[in-house]
C-alpha cells in the first residue's frame, strides 16, 4: 500500500487564484486574533494622530468643514496604510524569511498572493477607517449631508481598486530592492499626504500641482467623496465628482493592466539578476 | 570594567547604526529621503494654515506650530531609533539573541543603535528650520537666541526621548513585529498632547492633563522659549512659569519617566527571556 | 517528459556581478561553468560539493529562482528561463535551514496555506498533511505554533511541506541540516520510499554528507568551483579508486608529525593528519600497497607509534580529493579565505 497516494488533481486557473488569495489572507487574519496590540499601534495612536490635525485646525480657526475634511482624510490614510505596508512592503519581509522564494517557485501568481496579503489586512484597515470615521465625527461634532449614496458607493470602490492596483505595481518594484524598499516606503507617507489633500481640499496646491497629484487615486478619491458627503464640499472641490469618478475609472484599469505586466517584467528581471533570493543589506 | 562595557556597548553600536543607517542605497537617493521626507511633513502643516489664514505667516501661532513641527521630528527618530532595534535585529538580522548572550549592556545598546536616527533626524529638523527662516519668515534671530538654554534643553530631551525609546523597545520585545515603526506611530500619537503643533489650551480640559505628564510638552515649549523668546511666551499654558521653572518640571518629569521605563524595560525583558521571545519571528 | 530526463542543462553557466562598496568597481564570480547534466526520471540524483562549489546556483536555477548566464536548462522537459510557469506546477523544493512559513500560524496552518498555492482542495491537503506529520513522527505537533518548534522539527514540517505537493521533480537542498542522527534517519528512509513508489517522481539532492549521498543517490555529481568533475553512480565512482589502497593509520607522536616527508614518498596520493584526543589519526591514499612500507619507515623516523593501522574502502571524499587534490574542509577554508 502506498503510504501517500499520488494527487488526483491540482486546481488551477481561477480557481488557483482565488485559493491564493484565500491562503495568503489567512496568516494575516489569524495573526492578527493571536496577536493584538496592533489595535493599539494601528487603531488607536492614529486616532490621536488625525485628532492632532483637527486641533491645529481649531487652534487657526478654520471653518468647521475643515474638521470633516480631516477626520475624512485621517480614515483613508488607512487604505494607504495597508497598501504600502501591508501589500508592498511586506515582499522585503517575506524575501528575508525565504517565503518570497517559495512563492515565486509555486504554481501561485504573484498578483493573487498580493491580492492576499491585502485581504488579510483589510479586516484591521476596514476598522481603523471606520474607528477614525465613527469616533472621530463623534468626538467632533463633524456633520454629513450625503448628496447621492450610490456615488458615494461608486467613488469608494474605483479608488480602492485604482489604489489597490497602484500597491500592486509598486510592489513590483519591491522584489527588485532590498532595505531601499522598505525606506522608499516610508519615503512615501508625508509627501503622499501632502500631494493627495489628506488633511486640506486639494485645489489649494493650484491646478498643476493637484492634477499630478491624480495619478495617486487617494487624491481623486478623497476630493470626489469630499464632496458627495460635506455640504460646503463641492465649493472646494477639485473636480466634478463624474469627472473625477472617469478618471479613477480609467486609472483602475490602467493600473491593473499595468501591475500584470509590471509584476512579470520585474519577476523576470529579479530572477535574471538573482534578487529573489538575495540579502544584499 | 563595568562602565567601559556600558561605553563599548553604547560606541559599537552607534558604529553599527550608522553603517546600517547610511547603507541601505546611494547617496543621492539617502539624500532625496532625508530632505523630502521632512519637508513634505512641514509642507502639510504649512499649507493647512496657508489655507485657512491666507499665508499670514507673520502670526506667532505659526511660528509655535512651525517650530514645534521641526524639533517633534526628534521624537520619531529616537523612539524609532532606539526600539526599532529589538525588530530589526530580531527579525531582519536575527542577530538579537547573539546580542544577549554577548557581555553587551543592552539598554546601552539599544541607545547606541539610535545615535544614527538622531543624526539624520537632526538633518531633517535643520533643514527645516533653514526652509522656515529662508522662506517663511519664521522670526529665528541668531543673535537672542539663549544658546545655553537651548543646548540644555536638547541634552535633557534627547536623554528623555532615549529612555522613552527604551520603554518602547521593551515592549517591542513582547509583541509581534506589526506594519510600521512602531517608534513612529507612538510619536505621532503623542503628537495630539504635547503641544506640538497647537497650544494645549486648545485642547478639552479633560486631556490637557496628559500634556502636563508627558515632559515633551515642557521640552518643546522650552525649546520655543529659547530660540524665539517671546514668540514662545505668548500663549498662556505655561505664562506662568519661568524657564527655570520648565527645566526643573522637565528634569523631574524625565527622571520619572526614566525609571519607570527602565523598570518596564527590565520587566520586558526578563518576561521575554522567560517565554523564548528573544529569538521569534513574528512575520504574518 | 522531453526523451526520459526529468532534468537536463547543456553548458549552462551563471555570472554573479560582486561589488563589496559603492567605490568598488563590480567584479565577476563565476558561478557555474559549463554544467552538462541529464537525470532521468525515477533518478534520485546527488549533487556533491564544498560550500561555494556552485550547488545551490544550480538549484535555483532548476527551480526558476535565477536565469543562467549561458546555456539552457529543462526540468520536466520545459525550458526554466522560457516557460518557468510551466516547470513550477511541477516542482518543489525543501532547503536546509529554512526560516520560511509564519511562526504565529501552526504547523498544520502553514502547510495547508502552502497546499493552497498549489490548487489541492483542503481537505485532500489536510489529510496529506496529517498521513506526512505521522511518517516524520511529528503528528502530536499540527497545532504546535511553528515560532515554537526547535530548528530540528521545523525543518522535518518544511520537509513535509515539500512532498506535501507531490512534484513530479523535487530539489532537496541539504534537507538534512539541522536534524539529529535519528531524524535524519528517517527522513532517508522515507525519501527512498517516496522514491521507490513511484518511478515517475524524480529528486535531486544536494548534501555535505557522503554517507547519505551513497545512501540514497543513483548518481552522484561531484561539483567544485562551478564546474561538474565527475558524474556516476557511488560504485562507479568509488571503482576508480579501487587499484588504489587506503590506509588509516592511529599513531602516537611525541611531536608534531611533520606532513612534507610523506608528500614526497613517490606513490602517495593523499596524506591528511587529524589530531584525536590521545592519538594522531592519518588517512593515507597510496598508488599500491607496496608504498606503506616507506610510510612506516618516514613514521619510525619520526618516532611516531603505530596504534592500529587498517585499510578501508574507498569513499566519496576519496574521489573528490582524487579529483581537486584537497580535501572538501581544505577547498571550503581555501573559499572563505579568497572571498
Amino acid at each position: 500500500m502506498q503510504m501517500l497516494p499520488p494527487l488526483e488533481r491540482k486546481n488551477t486557473g481561477w480557481r488557483l487564484f482565488l485559493m491564493t488569495v484565500l491562503g495568503r489572507s489567512y496568516p494575516r487574519v489569524v495573526g492578527m486574533q493571536r496577536e493584538r496590540s496592533w489595535m493599539f499601534f494601528d487603531i488607536f495612536m492614529p486616532l490621536l494622530a488625525v485628532s492632532a490635525y483637527v486641533f491645529v485646525y481649531r487652534a487657526i480657526g478654520a471653518p468647521e468643514e475643515y474638521v470633516g475634511f480631516v477626520v475624512m482624510g485621517g480614515a483613508m490614510t488607512a487604505f494607504w496604510m495597508n497598501v504600502l505596508w501591508s501589500m508592498s512592503s511586506q515582499l522585503y519581509w517575506e524575501k528575508e524569511q525565504g517565503n518570497l522564494a517559495l512563492y515565486i517557485i509555486s504554481p501561485a501568481s504573484m498578483v493573487a498572493i498580493l491580492l492576499g496579503m491585502a485581504v488579510g489586512g483589510l479586516f484591521a484597515t476596514l476598522l481603523r477607517a471606520i474607528a477614525i470615521i465613527t469616533l472621530g465625527s463623534l468626538l467632533f461634532n463633524v456633520t454629513y449631508v450625503i448628496a447621492s449614496f450610490w456615488q458615494l458607493i461608486a467613488v469608494f470602490s474605483l479608488s480602492m481598486i485604482a489604489l489597490y492596483g497602484l500597491g500592486m505595481m509598486s510592489a513590483s518594484i519591491f522584489l527588485l530592492l532590498s532595505r531601499e524598499a522598505w525606506h522608499i516606503a516610508n519615503l512615501a507617507m508625508e509627501p503622499v499626504y501632502l500631494a493627495s489633500g489628506m488633511y486640506f481640499p486639494v485645489k489649494n496646491l493650484g491646478f498643476w500641482a493637484a492634477a499630478a497629484a491624480s495619478i495617486i487615486p487617494l487624491t481623486l478619491g478623497l476630493d470626489a467623496m469630499r464632496q458627495l458627503v460635506f455640504e460646503t464640499g463641492p465649493t472646494l472641490g477639485f473636480l466634478s465628482v463624474k469627472t473625477a469618478m472617469a478618471i479613477l475609472a480609467l486609472l483602475s484599469v490602467v493600473y491593473l493592466f499595468t501591475a500584470r505586466r509590471l509584476l512579470a517584467y520585474i519577476e523576470k528581471l529579479a530572477v535574471r539578476e538573482g534578487r529573489l533570493t538575495e540579502n544584499r543589506r | 570594567m563595568r562602565r567601559s562595557v556600558n561605553f563599548r556597548s553604547f560606541f559599537t553600536a552607534s558604529w553599527l547604526g550608522w553603517q546600517i543607517e547610511s547603507n541601505w542605497t546611494d547617496p543621492f537617493l539617502f539624500a532625496t529621503y532625508s530632505i523630502v521626507k521632512p519637508l513634505a511633513g512641514a509642507g502639510i502643516l504649512v499649507l493647512m494654515y496657508s489655507i485657512i489664514t491666507q499665508g499670514q505667516f507673520d502670526s506667532p501661532i505659526f511660528a509655535y506650530l512651525y517650530l514645534g513641527n521641526a524639533f517633534y521630528q526628534y521624537v520619531p527618530a529616537v523612539l524609532s531609533g532606539v526600539s526599532w532595534t529589538i525588530i530589526e535585529d530580531r527579525e531582519h538580522y536575527r542577530t538579537l539573541k547573539y546580542i544577549y548572550v554577548a557581555p553587551v549592556n543592552i539598554p546601552f545598546y539599544l541607545f547606541g543603535r539610535g545615535v544614527a536616527k538622531f543624526i539624520t533626524g537632526s538633518f531633517g529638523v535643520i533643514l527645516t528650520l533653514a526652509a522656515g527662516v529662508l522662506f517663511l519668515n519664521v522670526p529665528l534671530d541668531w543673535s537672542i537666541v539663549n544658546w545655553p538654554l537651548f543646548f540644555l534643553t536638547m541634552g535633557l530631551g534627547i536623554l528623555m526621548l532615549a529612555l522613552m525609546g527604551l520603554l518602547l523597545a521593551g515592549v517591542t520585545l513582547m509583541v509581534a513585529r506589526h506594519s510600521y515603526f512602531i517608534g513612529d506611530v507612538v510619536a505621532s500619537g503623542f503628537f495630539l498632547f504635547t503641544g506640538a503643533i497647537f497650544p494645549l489650551e486648545v485642547l478639552p480640559n479633560f486631556l490637557r492633563p496628559i500634556g502636563y505628564i508627558l515632559p515633551i510638552t515642557y521640552w518643546l515649549e522650552l525649546i520655543r522659549r529659547a530660540l524665539v523668546g517671546t514668540v514662545a511666551e505668548a500663549f498662556p499654558t505655561f505664562t506662568m512659569l519661568s524657564n527655570a521653572q520648565l527645566l526643573i518640571i522637565l528634569l523631574v518629569s524625565s527622571l520619572v519617566f526614566g525609571l519607570a521605563a527602565i523598570f518596564v524595560f527590565r520587566r520586558c525583558d526578563h518576561q521575554a527571556r522567560e517565554r523564548g521571545l528573544i529569538d521569534q519571528i513574528t512575520n504574518y | 517528459m522531453n526523451n526520459g530526463y526529468a532534468i537536463q542543462t547543456e553548458n549552462l553557466g551563471r555570472i554573479y556581478k560582486i561589488r563589496n562598496n559603492r567605490k568598488e568597481a563590480a567584479r565577476q564570480l563565476v558561478a557555474l561553468q559549463d554544467v552538462n547534466l541529464e537525470v532521468h526520471t525515477g533518478e534520485l540524483f546527488g549533487l556533491l560539493g564544498p560550500n561555494g562549489a556552485g550547488k545551490t546556483t544550480l538549484i535555483k536555477i532548476l527551480t526558476t529562482l535565477l536565469s543562467p548566464s549561458s546555456g539552457w536548462a529543462k526540468v520536466a522537459g520545459i525550458d526554466v528561463d522560457r516557460r518557468p510557469e510551466e516547470v513550477r506546477k511541477r516542482i518543489n523544493m525543501v532547503s536546509g535551514g529554512e526560516t520560511s512559513g509564519y511562526g504565529l500560524l501552526t504547523v498544520r496552518e502553514n502547510l495547508w496555506m502552502f497546499a493552497q498555492f498549489y490548487g489541492i482542495e483542503s481537505k485532500e491537503a489536510n489529510q496529506r498533511i496529517k498521513t506526512l506529520m505521522e511518517i516524520v513522527g511529528m503528528a502530536d505537533r499540527l497545532n504546535t505554533k511553528s515560532s515554537d518548534l526547535s530548528t530540528g522539527l521545523r525543518q522535518k514540517m518544511n520537509i513535509v511541506r515539500g512532498f506535501l505537493t507531490d512534484p513530479k521533480v523535487l530539489f532537496l537542498d541539504e534537507p538534512t541540516l539541522g536534524l539529529d542522527v535519528g531524524a535524519s534517519r528517517d527522513v532517508r528512509s522515507f525519501i527512498k520510499r517516496w522514491m521507490d513508489e513511484d518511478h515517475g517522481r524524480t529528486m535531486l539532492l544536494t548534501t555535505h554528507y557522503m554517507v547519505e549521498a551513497e545512501e540514497l543517490c543513483d548518481r552522484v555529481a561531484i561539483i567544485n568551483q562551478g564546474r561538474v568533475l565527475a558524474c556516476d553512480s557511488p560504485a562507479h565512482l568509488k571503482q576508480t579508486l579501487q587499484h588504489e589502497a587506503i590506509f588509516q593509520v592511529r599513531v602516537y607522536a611525541p611531536q608534531l608529525i611533520v606532513e612534507e616527508p610523506f608528500c614526497q614518498i613517490r606513490g602517495v596520493q593523499d596524506f591528511h593528519q587529524k589530531t584525536e584526543v590521545d592519538a594522531v589519526r592519518l588517512e593515507i591514499i597510496l598508488e599500491e600497497e607496496a608504498v606503506l612500507a616507506d610510510v612506516i619507515n618516514e613514521l619510525a623516523r619520526q618516532q611516531a607509534r603505530i596504534l592500529s593501522l587498517q585499510k578501508r574502502e574507498p569513499t566519496l571524499e576519496d574521489i573528490f580529493v582524487q579529483l581537486v587534490g584537497q580535501r572538501m574542509e581544505e577547498v571550503e577554508h581555501a573559499n572563505v579565505t579568497a572571498s
